[in-house]
């Protein structure tokens, strides 16, 4: 006699959450959590040789919490430790396990399994440096006489009366920043060298990165990977800090093939 | 389906504190992976995502206004006794992330204070979530 029996019914459905395709040989550990709240168990769904990583959720109950978009990264991460996955984009949700295994596995199989052999033994790690924002600016202010004119215009006087000086210091500090940011881009990318299967420079998410990109490495390469660094690290020290995330998902380097608009 | 460089067609940026690992997560999994709808047609349902827009322009009058700003306090750090680095450093990074500071990444900000401590304890135990069977 309620209207909480209709919200109910309403509400009660549930669709499968994909995360991933791995190969088939690949169990998700008992405890491995994923979306939605309480957090849904990890199963793989198989078919021959190729597997998804799904889990349970509850239809109209909207994702995206800081915990489903952990969720979802870390297992596909963690997975990616000890097997090529093929990560899916955040928020993959199909009606139920049959159709994953009818309409996603079974009519893509062979190219699912074709790209995981590819992966094979490799993982994404991705490097993010950040400049300093003092030291950075001393070095892209320090011998330009732009630079210097327009600071003179500025100095000690009030901000009403310099707007546009301050607007084209401003854009000529972010230019030699985003200069800056591509040179050290590629001495980074000089020191990986042939470490590197393949790199994707990711475009800057902050003003002051010095450097932020993904490459797809042997999937214990990390120490290689920081030793190949360590000079850089060293040189920047108090300049840029640098970190190395991974290994993680290939998020970077799958695509899928579109017959009609490639050559 | 094909293992390679995703072409930079991000486009967008995205404004976010330094050490969150939120933050890179988000710049990760929103933005790229299989998408779902490429490879099938009729099963996909469609849920209500929470983290719809995560992007902020970066590029504009505002940080040009902010860079400005940022060298005047350069000005006045240089005229003061060395020694005190960290700290001017620490002032100035501070004013700069509210000036830039978009919605989500406030947001994302107070959230993964919030949930700091657990992600340290996950961060400690970051282990496998799978394995393999012996073949």
């Amino acid at each position: 006699m309620s209207a909480a029996e209709d919200t109910t019914d309403q509400r009660s459905g549930t669709a499968t959450y994909v995360y991933g395709i791995v190969p088939a040989d690949v169990e998700p550990e008992p405890d491995a959590a994923g979306v939605g709240d309480p957090p849904g168990s990890v199963t793989a769904v198989r078919h021959n040789e190729v597997a998804a990583l799904v889990s349970e959720i509850q239809v109209g109950h909207p994702l995206g919490t800081p915990e489903d978009l952990r969720a979802h990264a870390e297992l596909l991460d963690g997975s990616a430790r000890v097997a090529p996955v093929l990560p899916l984009r955040f928020g993959a949700v199909m009606t139920d396990v049959d159709a994953v295994t009818q309409e996603l596995l079974s009519p893509h199989h062979d190219e699912f399994r074709s790209a995981l052999d590819e992966l094979e033994g490799r993982a994404q790690y991705v490097i993010k440096g950040r400049y300093d924002e003092p030291v950075i600016l001393r070095e892209v202010l320090s011998g330009s006489p732009d630079a210097d004119r327009l600071r003179e215009e500025i100095r000690d006087k009030p901000e009403e009366t310099t707007r546009d000086a301050r607007i084209a210091l401003g854009e000529f500090i972010e230019q030699a920043i985003g200069a800056k940011r591509d040179a050290d881009t590629r001495t980074v990318l000089d020191a990986i060298g042939s470490l590197a299967h393949a790199v994707n420079v990711r475009p800057a998410s902050h003003d002051l990165d010095a450097v932020h990109v993904a490459l797809l490495l042997d999937v214990g390469a990390r120490e290689d990977l920081e030793k190949a660094l360590a000079d850089i690290t060293n040189e920047w020290d108090g300049r840029a800090e640098i970190e190395v995330l991974g290994p993680m998902a290939a998020y970077d380097f799958v695509m899928k093939r579109e017959p009609e608009q490639e050559g | 389906m094909t293992i390679a460089t995703q072409g930079a067609n991000g486009g967008g940026e995205l404004g976010r504190p330094s050490a969150s690992g939120l933050a890179d997560v988000i710049d990760t999994i929103l933005d790229k992976g299989l998408v779902l709808d490429a490879f099938v047609r009729v099963s996909i349902v469609g849920i209500e995502l929470l983290t719809v827009d995560a992007r902020v322009v970066v590029a504009s009058v505002d940080t040009y206004l902010r860079y400005a700003e940022a060298v005047n306090r350069l000005e006045i750090s240089e005229n003061e006794p060395t020694g005190l680095p960290g700290l001017v450093g620490d002032v100035a990074e501070g004013g700069a992330k509210h000036k830039t500071k978009g919605a989500i990444e406030a947001a994302g900000e107070k959230l993964s204070d919030f949930l700091g401590e657990v992600q340290d304890r996950r961060d400690e135990n970051a282990e496998k979530t799978s394995k393999r069977r012996e073949r």
